[in-house]
């Protein structure tokens, strides 16, 4: 059968046309489904490193999950990006725009009290790197620099943690940190890992 | 004796009235069941109320439904309203100062799936007769054939560099005033009517983003000055229809060796005709040839934590006449090219911007070279006051020599 579609096609120019045409109507099948789901820490680096290109960096919790899937679609089309890295971007965003509230520290609940799953400079490098840089500097406009003497880390270790937890907007930054860095999957105790490594690696 | 009887009196009186009180508050066997019945109906209408009633638990899951409900539950078509709007006041050397409202652009966004967007841009103005103007900046159907290939058709925002396509917007761009040359009529092209292919792809570490398109191309006004025609701009702004039947084919390459850099290359090529006189009689055109029309532009972003540095080079070139025309026989050239700084202050809502322009075009009242100078204040990332001051220099008396104070507040949603 496709022999004898191949014969029928017998000219350089139809058989250009039927390749044009097959890929065309191809392509689009490959469109109808993610060929892959984003990645939560592909996507915060990929938001940090793009969308400052043009313009400043929105909050996650400026738009709804449904609000941020138009705008990534039309970012895509408008900074070139691939359509994986839409997706990992629009998975950070609806994972990270949980609104940031003011709790008392004392109130925060622990979820979960089991070991953490990886160690806390892995935690840090898939969630905070992207915005909080690999030197603790800030790799953003507005995002504190871990190195600074009496700066942010010189706060109770429980305080840190519970803003971590909950979420903080710095009186002077672009927008806040969300809850758990975004990634809700995050337990505590990964948190607390992550803060330990964090003290470690940028306060001295 | 006496004694003993007193005490025994007293002891019998206390015992008896103890039995006797005992014996009043003791309830009956009959009262006692009805108290029972009466506390078992109570308990099972608590225990209707209780099943009636929400946990705590399931209270907060209520209310964060709540909190993160859109207008509708998310189906296949998505809708989506975004945009931007300015206004501001300007006091130049020449005129009196006066408020203004710049512009509101909404932009609308329809999404079926994964598939398919439909874009577009309306862009209001209030003009200084008090009109209001009306524009369609771009109306575009996007194709997303597949994860690196989008197929934009209609008319779009110029690739041509990047001020046009992505930094024009007024919460975005970092000045109230576009850069000499960049805006409408300028060096650089606004805008066209076709078909363009946009995307992105790595090539190993380095990525890219590219844009290549087909369209009508623009159209030339020729003016008539000291007794003969001369080119006096061309009207790049996406003509739904192409009268000389030439097309333009054109794009531009942008390539991010790292992260927080970006070098772009831009092109376009094709022909354009003479279609109308600048306040004249358009109907005296005759013979008019469709001349060869060029493009260049190159572009570069930089970042370094709270500091951007970014410039853009644009070169416009229309050939000579190549029939007979009666509009002008020469061609011109238009160049354009700025550079800007910004750096926002660490912890602070505040930021210093300075940007340089030189603009030359073939006519000497429209050369200008510009220093800016603006502080803006971020009230949030999308809402932003900019307050600067423009050292221009042009012809001596010519509005492109005219200082200007420009305060404007811009707002994205």
């Amino acid at each position: 059968m496709n022999i004898l579609i191949w014969k029928s096609v017998s000219t350089l120019s139809k058989r250009t046309a039927l390749l044009l045409l097959t890929a065309l109507v191809i392509q689009p099948l490959y469109a109808l489904d993610y060929p892959e789901e984003g990645d939560f820490a592909q996507g915060t680096k990929a938001w940090s490193e793009n969308c400052a290109r043009c313009h400043n960096m929105r909050s996650p919790s400026d738009l709804r999950d449904d609000q941020w899937v138009t705008s990534v679609f039309h970012m895509r089309v408008r900074a070139g990006l691939t359509g994986q890295e839409a997706r990992d971007i629009l998975t950070f965003l609806q994972g990270s725009n949980a609104r940031v509230e003011n709790i008392d520290p004392g109130q925060v609940e622990s979820t979960t009290t089991d070991s953490a799953s990886i160690s806390g400079k892995q935690i840090y490098e898939s969630n905070c790197l992207a915005c909080h840089g690999a030197n603790g500097k800030g790799s953003i406009p507005g995002v504190p620099d871990f190195n600074e003497k009496n700066g942010r880390l010189s706060k109770s270790d429980s305080e840190l943690l519970s803003n971590i937890i909950t979420g903080i907007q710095s009186p002077g930054s672009s927008m806040p940190m969300p809850p758990r860095g975004g990634n809700s999957q995050l337990s505590d105790t990964d948190l607390n890992a992550a803060l330990k490594y964090i003290k470690a690696s940028f306060s001295e | 004796m006496n004694i003993n009887r007193v005490a025994k009196t007293i002891v019998f009186a206390v015992v008896t009235s103890s039995f006797s009180t005992a014996a009043l508050a003791e309830p009956s066997v009959e009262e006692l069941a009805e108290r029972l019945e009466r506390m078992q109906q109570e308990m099972d209408q608590l225990k209707q109320q209780l099943k009636n009633s929400a946990t705590k638990d399931e209270v907060q899951v209520i209310k964060k439904d709540v909190a993160t409900a859109g207008e509708w539950l998310q189906p296949d078509t998505l809708i989506h309203m975004a945009g931007y709007a300015d206004v501001g006041y300007t006091d130049s050397e020449s005129e009196d100062g006066s408020f203004n409202v710049g512009t509101f652009a909404p932009i609308f966004h329809f999404q079926y799936r994964d598939l398919v967007m439909l874009e577009s841009e309306l862009e209001f103005e209030v003009g200084d007769d008090g009109e209001t103007e009306t524009n369609l900046e771009y109306l575009t159907i996007d194709w997303f054939i597949n994860d690196y290939m989008v197929l934009v058709g209609g008319k779009f925002l110029s690739p041509v560099g990047q001020f046009r396509q992505n930094l024009h917007p007024s919460w975005i761009n970092k000045l109230p005033s576009a850069p000499p040359g960049f805006g409408h009529d300028g060096a650089a092209p606004v805008s066209d009517v076709g078909f363009q292919l946009r995307g992105g792809f790595p090539i190993g570490a380095i990525r890219t983003n590219y844009a290549v398109y087909i369209s009508n191309g623009p159209e030339l006004i020729a003016e008539f000055e000291d007794g003969e025609f001369e080119l006096d701009g061309v009207e790049a702004e996406g003509f739904g229809s192409d009268g000389d039947g030439e097309k333009v084919v054109g794009g531009r390459l942008g390539i991010i060796p790292f992260s927080g850099f970006e070098l772009g290359l831009s092109a376009a090529s094709g022909k354009a005709t003479v279609t109308s006189i600048e306040d004249g009689d358009s109907s005296t055109l005759s013979d008019e040839g469709a001349r060869d029309y060029d493009v260049i532009g190159a572009d570069f972003s930089w970042h370094y934590k709270a500091f951007n540095l970014r410039g853009e080079y644009v070169e416009t070139e229309v050939g000579a006449d190549t029939g007979s025309g009666t509009a002008a026989s020469e061609g011109a050239t238009w160049e354009t090219w700025y550079t800007q700084g910004a750096y926002r202050f660490n912890q602070s809502n505040w930021e210093l911007v300075a940007r340089y322009t030189d603009f030359d075009s073939p006519h000497n009242s429209q050369d200008q070279q510009q220093w800016a100078i603006g502080t803006n204040y971020l009230f949030t990332n999308n809402f932003i006051g900019k307050l600067s001051y423009e050292f221009n220099d042009g012809q001596a008396g010519s509005d492109a020599d005219q200082d200007r104070f420009l305060f404007q507040m811009a707002y994205g949603f």
